[in-house]
């Protein structure tokens, strides 16, 4: 028979049993919506990842310091340096990596292990052993008889006891001594109350103390005015550049807050530049939601000597990082014998983030495939009652000369028509849901292939599904379908 | 090699035989799991061009299985069957399928029409097997339709019809695909007596138009509408001549 007056039949059937269609696709419909979602969510949470490094180099190492024995300053730590936020998460994927990162926000943990894995991954536990107990005075006392034994344990309490501040000493040091150094800046962020403009109450915001060369280090640009000069750090001025959110929350307007007055801890600043809008970064703090001043004037009015700087470090070879960690430990410690720095990279705060979002797409779709399975299994179900309702109709058509071909093209053609019907209808059911999603803030992003490919998935799954119970009806004997009641 | 040798053990066949059914001690028994049951005994059967023939026989005579192998779609185990000059016995299952596609003319005691069809669907539809487009097949069985009067039912699914226009559609769909053989099982089975009556003088005009026609029934009344009566009974064929004989 001709392929088209096949086709025809199929038409035909499929009209004559919308409803069943409709039920039958149901399955392929939603195996087609999940896949397209996932596939689309999946493309989102890369995109974000992306966007959220756009700033960052990939060669920046960023250097801080906690003291151990206190829970306090574990928690300070987290709060005052934006950038430790991620610390955790930045370490975590370093666990085979090299053993400088082994400080961590595991404090007096990793002692004077200086193994590779074994104490990365005991520098993780120590943090969360430490939260438990409740600030163990001992430093590290409970954690690290837990994992390292307890003459380590006497280790790690002589280990980061001390209180060290980094200092524009150390970022010269680094500059004389690390190799394939490119750039070195010094910050540190809190947060304090600011008032002024719209604002009818204080509120709190994040202040980033910052030298004049960390604008061109993050990669970031200006709306108007200007970045915090060296000038204005040498004599202490009291002046601000804004991030573009904060402007427009305090002020309204970027061009309203340039050169007007803040007031932060009760004192003004003036308002010298407004950065162009960054969008969200996981990174260090997000510049849209920060007010930076001069690194020397932070200290002085707002932070004193509970400062918490870190120190980064850009390396002018990517390939490099490494053991420029391993340099920078070494330089520190010269300055510092008994302190672990916690060092992290950006690149693998970049790995981590686009691996933990590789984790979600991978079983995003594996949910999708399970779905798709069920679905097929839906259509293979009903098409094995179809043939058994059309054995008769099967006979007939063998009787009059039907050859096996046909009746198995037809089947076949049946289940990948009603598949790919399913498919377009999941293709239209993602749109409709696309809007819902990005309403609770996931990032979708929909294309034309993800779309396609939704069909072709359904159209498969229609195909294979549908094989078997067409090569039943093709195989029926003529006499024995014809009987059939 | 092989295909070699049957092809020119056809065509000797081929020239043997000038009858359109032409049956030699034909036997056929079906294995009921330790007992053999011998369905058709040392069948000799032949049909010429242009006979009406019946096969008169009660309910489990075999009549049914002799159909089945009559229209090839059944196997059977020793001796040989002609169609048209074709070696029934030799063929494949693709080649036995084209040979009911055009050789053999079904009508079924339950008409078996596609109940998801038009009549004109259903009519055209052994056209379409052999690969004929819609067009074409429309326009080659339009005669038939108006000869057996369906012109005005053309769009009409077989449900909205009545039993003898369903049995009429069935014999047009028989027809059109111009069958050496028009094969009928009971083609008055299932109507009242009226419409079975007009059913099989339908059949007498049609055998009268040149279409040789083999009947299937269990009922002596329509058996007399063919030219010639076998009868079979316990799977042995009993042609008029014997039975004459035998009393």
């Amino acid at each position: 028979m001709k392929v088209n007056e096949i086709l025809r039949l199929v038409w035909i059937n499929l009209i004559q049993n919308k409803f069943k269609v409709i039920l039958t696709s149901i399955g392929i419909v939603v195996g087609a919506a999940t896949i397209m979602m996932v596939i689309a969510i999946g493309r989102g949470g890369q995109k974000e990842v992306e966007e959220q490094f756009k700033n960052l180099n990939a060669g920046a190492i960023d250097i801080s310091y906690e003291m151990s024995s206190e829970l306090s300053s574990l928690m300070d730590s987290v709060k005052t340096s934006g950038g430790r936020g991620f610390q955790n998460f930045g370490s975590s994927s370093k666990k085979s990596g090299s053993s400088t990162q082994k400080g961590s926000s595991g404090g007096g943990m990793p002692g004077g292990g200086n193994g590779g894995a074994g104490n990365a991954n005991g520098s993780n536990f120590g943090g969360s052993s430490q939260g438990g107990p409740g600030g163990s005075g001992n430093g590290g006392g409970p954690g690290g008889d837990m994992i390292m034994g307890g003459s380590n344990g006497d280790d790690s309490s002589r280990m980061n006891q001390e209180k060290i501040t980094l200092s524009e000493d150390d970022v010269d040091d680094l500059k004389t001594f690390l190799p394939g150094i490119s750039k070195i800046t010094i910050s540190y962020n809190t947060k304090s109350d600011v008032e002024g403009g719209d604002l009818d109450d204080a509120t709190g915001y994040t202040i980033a103390g910052v030298k004049h060369n960390y604008a061109s280090m993050s990669n970031l640009s200006m709306a108007v005015g200007d970045f915090i000069s060296s000038s204005d750090e040498e004599n202490k001025e009291k002046v601000c550049v804004l991030g573009y959110s904060v402007a427009k929350e305090i002020f309204g307007s970027v061009e309203e807050a340039y050169d007007s007055t803040i007031y932060i801890d009760s004192r003004a600043y003036v308002v010298n530049g407004v950065l162009a809008e960054m969008g969200t970064v996981s990174s260090g703090i997000s510049p849209d939601d920060s007010i930076f001043l001069p690194y020397s004037t932070g200290v002085k009015y707002i932070v004193g000597s509970s400062v918490s700087p870190t120190i980064t470090v850009i390396i002018e070879d990517v390939d490099e990082v490494d053991a420029a960690m391993e340099n920078i430990q070494t330089i520190l410690s010269d300055s510092y014998p008994n302190a672990e720095f916690t060092i992290t990279d950006a690149g693998s705060k970049m790995e981590a983030a686009s691996a933990s979002n590789d984790t979600l797409t991978t079983l995003l779709i594996s949910m999708a495939v399970i779905v798709f399975i069920v679905g097929g299994i839906g259509i293979m179900n009903v098409l094995f009652v179809s043939v058994k309702e059309r054995t008769k109709e099967i006979g007939i058509l063998k009787a009059i000369g039907c050859t096996k071909r046909d009746i198995l093209l037809e089947f076949l053609l049946e289940a990948s028509f009603i598949s790919i019907f399913g498919g377009i209808a999941g293709v239209l059911a993602g749109l409709g849901l696309t809007p819902i999603l990005e309403h609770f803030g996931v990032r979708v992003e929909l294309s034309v292939l993800v779309a396609v490919l939704a069909v072709v998935f359904a159209l498969v799954t229609g195909t294979v599904f549908g094989f078997y119970p067409a090569l039943k009806a093709s195989n029926l004997v003529p006499v024995e379908a014809l009987n059939e009641d | 090699m092989f295909a070699k040798k049957k092809k020119r053990e056809m065509i000797r066949q081929l020239q043997e035989t000038d009858h359109k059914i032409d049956i030699r001690m034909l036997n056929k028994s079906y294995q009921m799991g330790e007992q053999s049951l011998h369905v058709l005994k040392d069948i000799n059967f032949t049909v010429d061009e242009g006979e009406f023939v019946a096969i008169l026989g009660p309910s489990g005579s075999g009549k049914s299985t002799l159909m089945n192998v009559i229209g090839c779609m059944d196997q059977w185990d020793t001796g040989e069957y002609y169609l048209d000059g074709m070696p029934v016995h030799a063929l494949n299952g693709k080649e036995l399928t084209q040979i009911r596609n055009e050789k053999i003319g079904f009508v079924f005691q339950n008409y078996h029409l596609i109940p998801a069809y038009t009549v004109l669907q259903n009519v055209i539809m052994p056209l379409l097997m052999r690969g004929i487009d819609h067009k074409t097949a429309e326009d080659m069985c339009m005669d038939t339709i108006r000869l057996l009067g369906l012109g005005e039912r053309l769009h009409h699914k077989p449900n909205e019809l009545s039993g003898g226009q369903k049995q009429r559609v069935a014999i047009a769909r028989a027809l059109v695909g111009k069958p050496a053989i028009l094969l009928a099982d009971e083609p008055s089975g299932a109507l009242d007596s009226k419409m079975g009556k007009e059913v099989l003088r339908l059949f007498g005009e049609l055998n009268a138009m040149g279409n040789t026609i083999v009947m299937i029934t269990h009922d002596l009344e329509v058996a007399k509408a063919a030219q010639r009566v076998v009868r079979i009974v316990d799977g042995k064929l009993y042609h008029k001549e014997e039975q004459e004989a035998t009393g």
